[in-house]
């Protein structure tokens, strides 16, 4: 309670947190602070530490070094192993699989995580009304889990670790399993949800598009370590690594492998850009987003001829893909376009490269 | 065969294109082997003399001992058996599959293996320790060792159930375990995040979770239990024990042909009314299923400092199920002196000669041309069954299959399944009715290989037809379609698509089959003859007529013919899928 007093404690906060199984290291070194109803979304490609992470936020697993705080106060730590016990954290988790107890039904899952907290009986019965409605499926609290569609699942899933009123949600792949329209209005769904408990909330996803909808603060993961940690906008507009730039950001961005011919940075025998945007290094990779790729030859800009792959129409525009050799290079293109596999297309560099990265993928910055 | 009258006004046209014989001969298959015997049955007892029985059985001065007596009995062994496969089979299937405790492999081979063990071994084996000097004859090694065996615990209910415990146990410990393991992690770390202790998520969310395992294990020892003859037979009959299903088999071995009938119906009657209330109750609403978490993970709760003493517990059931009652047997084929286990061995009960100072003048049980019969007879029935049910399982399988959801696989279908419900030596009973006297210009069955063979592929269709859909359901529509598409006709699909698909499931099924004829006792009891002799009878004979030593040796012959059956399939299953080596 003293760490309360302080006020200014974030309500997660991560630091030095590893986390080995074996020889193998899960989660290498990960530092996050966020402060009270932030909505962290933890992103990356699968068997990238995000679900661990998440698990030892849940206290289902103990770290291995450095540690966990909730509003101050130590939860776990590499020396303490599980401090609080997972039910005596004010959390809940949403699991990718639902967890529903298959025995209880819809009333029955929702009821007894407050059950287990002692709540009356009448408190009891208003909360789990008031979560129903909340959700949407008051008419459905008398059946069993088995009984109800995959996205009705979800709902009582949701239902049931928001009923206790946790200051901490953790969502562990939620929509993973639902087709892709349920995606999107469970999306809306959980950040109405979001704004209606003001818990913080961490979500665990693949999906960058998620992501970058949802997010208040991002961390994008990969191979157990933080890339890169940040507000969405902040993380697309400067990202760290090109992990992170080419993993953000619809449609993906180019990167370009470019080497220094006297002033210029030359890609495929095109000079791109000059050589004064990377000081000391002869070769680099430039990053270039759709929308600075144009389809057919702009007068002035360099411009390279690619094979046609795909095209794809978005928003009165078209997003082409070419191959260049095994590079794959997107552009966009005014109005609708179309061409055969295989037909060259030009595409121009209408801009300067909006970000240039070392060979090892660290940004370099001007 | 109304069957077929009832069906084909639905879709003459569809049935014809369809082609219709194949079903047809196999619902009149179905027909003779499980309709006809169970009708034909219970149509003996509708006779003068039938009626005469059940009143004899039922409302007598006879029925005390006819009926109630045995019911009784059948009863105490039933819920007895059940409650404690329950507690065997569920403590070591929820230290395998829910705990940390070492050894896990070893130990979950070891609950599995007593099942493979037949019945009569086990009580063949407690007889051999235990046996007192109430009824004369030599005493058992701990009563010859100076220990004395009060009745209670040398013949009668407590050592039958016990024996059938020890026997029945795995099975319960299998369906449970599987039950258990279907219990996802999520659901326990959910249970976790709402603050339950372990208690608390043990009683409130894995019981009732595996409710329905629990209940379906009870139900089938339960059954088991009740339809055994063997563990009875040998601890009971000597002093007068009488379970239903000994009583049965007393009735028709001393001609009393319609009791006999009237006891077995009521023996079916009680078996199946136990497994159909058990259904009942898990069918339903809570007939969920449970949604397994990320890939099939358990959660294995720490035991700390109870690890190493219940991983004792464990193997000290597991051997005392298992190894102790084979090395029993083994040492008592050796021994001449019944008691003195360990002591002048010889391996006289094995190949000596006749004519000496031993089991009265005997000769040992391979030098027995009888035996040699009996174990020829014994293999030939394992294959011949194994064949007959695996192949009349596939063509149901695939039958039923095809036509899912159409009158005719429905039918099909729960016929199959019938014979579930019906305790083996009932179902012999069955057979005696209908083929113990000639029907029409046929000969009678009885007493014939061919009848033994008929008898137990029926009494096996329900796991043939079990084993043939897995099968079936190994090999996706897909598959076989895309077979189709390239213009392979059917024959073709079937010997280069389906049938290298399905043989190792085919032969995984056909083996069990084999082992279970080969151990069998309480369905060739009846329908054995001295023209037939099978092994389990000739050791059932043996132990009857007091020669331990021989029926334990015969005993141990069996369990080796069972071990060769399933090494062989293991090591012939890699040679025939070789792309599912590791």
């Amino acid at each position: 309670m003293n760490a309360l007093a302080t006020g200014a404690a974030d309500a997660i906060e991560i630091r030095n947190l590893v986390k080995r199984f074996g020889a193998f290291t899960a989660v290498k070194d990960v530092n996050i602070s966020v402060p009270a109803g932030s909505f962290l979304v933890l992103v990356g490609p699968s068997g990238c530490g995000k679900s661990t992470l998440l698990r030892m936020l849940a206290g289902l697993e103990g770290p291995s070094e450095g540690e966990i705080a909730f509003v101050g106060q130590t939860v776990s730590s590499g020396a303490g192993g599980v401090i609080a016990d997972a039910g005596r954290r004010n959390a809940g988790l949403v699991f990718q699989s639902y967890a529903l107890w298959p025995h209880m039904t819809v009333a029955g899952n929702i009821a007894w995580p407050l059950k287990v907290a002692r709540w009356p009986r009448e408190k009891r019965d208003r909360r789990v009304k008031e979560v129903l409605a909340l959700l949407g499926i008051g008419a459905l609290a008398e059946r069993y889990p088995a009984e109800i569609s995959g996205g009705q699942q979800q709902r009582v899933a949701i239902a049931r670790t928001i009923a206790p009123e946790p200051s901490i949600l953790l969502f562990d792949e939620p929509l993973s399993n639902l087709d892709a329209k349920l995606r999107i209005e469970m999306r809306s769904e959980l950040m109405r949800i979001h704004r209606a408990t003001g818990a913080t909330s961490v979500y665990v996803t693949h999906d960058q598009v998620e992501a970058m909808t949802m997010a208040t603060h991002v961390a994008v993961l990969n191979n157990g370590r933080v890339e890169q940690f940040g507000k969405p906008i902040e993380l697309l507009r400067n990202p760290a690594t090109t992990f992170v730039a080419t993993f953000l950001g619809t449609p993906p961005a180019n990167l370009l492998p470019a080497r220094r011919v006297a002033d210029m940075f030359v890609f495929n025998d095109t000079p791109l850009t000059s050589g004064s945007i990377a000081p000391g290094h002869d070769a680099v990779q430039l990053l270039y987003r759709a929308e600075d790729v144009s389809v057919g030859a702009v007068a002035d800009k360099p411009s390279v001829t690619a094979r046609f792959a795909e095209a794809a129409p978005i928003a009165g525009r078209t997003m082409v893909t070419a191959m260049l050799g095994e590079l794959r290079i997107t552009g966009m293109a005014e109005g609708y376009f179309s061409a055969m596999p295989g037909d060259p297309v030009t595409l121009s560099f209408i801009r300067t490269p909006d970000a240039v990265f070392a060979v090892s993928g660290e940004r370099i910055t001007q | 065969m109304t069957f077929i009258s009832t069906f084909a006004p639905s879709g003459g046209r569809r049935l014809l294109r369809s082609g219709f014989v194949m079903p047809a001969i196999l619902v009149a298959i179905v027909a003779i082997l499980v309709v006809a015997p169970l009708a034909r049955i219970l149509l003996s007892t509708l006779t003068p003399e039938g009626i005469a029985a059940w009143q004899a059985v039922l409302v007598s001065p006879l029925s005390f001992n006819l009926w109630w007596r045995p019911l009784f009995n059948t009863m105490v062994l039933g819920f007895g058996v059940a409650s404690g496969c329950l507690i065997l089979g569920g403590f070591l299937a929820w230290l395998v599959v829910l705990t940390d405790v070492p050894g896990r492999r070893l130990l979950g081979l070891m609950g599995t293996l007593p099942y493979m063990i037949p019945s009569f071994a086990a009580a063949l084996a407690w007889g051999t320790l235990f046996r007192n000097s109430r009824l004369g004859g030599s005493a058992g090694f701990f009563e010859t060792n100076g220990l004395a065996i009060p009745d209670w615990l040398a013949w009668g209910l407590v050592p039958t159930a016990i024996v059938l415990i020890a026997h029945y146990y795995s099975l319960a410990y299998t369906i449970i375990a599987a039950a258990l393991s279907s219990v996802g992690a999520d659901l326990v770390e959910a249970g976790q995040m709402a603050g339950a202790k372990r208690p608390r998520i043990f009683f409130g969310i894995i019981l009732p979770v595996v409710t329905p395992a629990l209940i379906a294990a009870a139900s089938l020892t339960f059954a088991g239990a009740v339809a055994n003859f063997a563990a009875p037979a040998l601890l009971g009959l000597p002093v007068r024990m009488q379970t239903l299903s000994t009583r049965l088999f007393g009735m028709i071995e001393t001609g009393q042909n319609e009791r006999g009938f009237v006891l077995a119906l009521l023996l079916i009657a009680v078996s199946a009314l136990f497994l159909w209330m058990s259904d009942r109750i898990v069918s339903g609403r809570k007939a969920f299923v449970t949604v397994t978490g990320k890939g099939g993970r358990t959660k294995r709760f720490p035991l700390g400092a109870w690890r190493w003493p219940l991983f004792a517990v464990a193997v000290t059931i597991g051997l005392l199920t298992t190894v102790v009652p084979v090395l029993v047997l083994a040492a008592s084929s050796l021994a001449p002196q019944s008691g003195a286990l360990f002591s002048n061995w010889t391996l006289h009960f094995w190949i000596g000669e006749g004519g000496g100072e031993i089991a009265q003048g005997q000769a040992g049980i391979f030098r027995n041309p009888v035996l040699i019969d009996a174990l020829w007879n014994t293999i030939r029935l394992g294959l011949v069954v194994a064949l007959t049910t695996m192949l009349l399982g596939l063509a149901l399988a695939y039958t039923i299959v095809q036509r899912r959801g159409s009158l005719l696989a429905t039918i099909l279908s729960q016929l199959a399944f019938v014979p579930l419900l019906v305790p083996s030596i009932a179902f012999a009973a069955a057979y005696i009715a209908l083929f113990g006297a000639p029907i029409g210009p046929l000969p009678s069955l009885y007493g014939t290989f061919a009848l033994l063979v008929i008898a137990a592929s029926a009494h096996n269709l329900p796991f043939a037809v079990q084993s043939g859909r897995s099968v079936l359901g190994q090999i996706s529509a897909d598959i076989e379609e895309s077979a189709r598409l390239t213009g392979a006709g059917l024959l073709r699909r079937l010997f280069a698509i389906i049938f290298p698909l399905a043989i190792r499931g085919l032969f995984a099924g056909a083996i069990l089959v084999f082992v279970k004829m080969v151990r069998d006792l309480s369905l060739v009891v009846l329908l054995f003859t001295a023209t037939s002799p099978v092994l389990s009878m000739v050791a059932y004979r043996y132990a009857a007529e007091g020669f331990m030593q021989f029926a334990n040796a015969i005993t141990l012959v069996i369990l080796i013919v069972c071990l060769a059956a399933s090494f062989l399939a293991h090591g012939l299953q890699n040679r025939v899928q070789k792309w599912k080596q590791p």
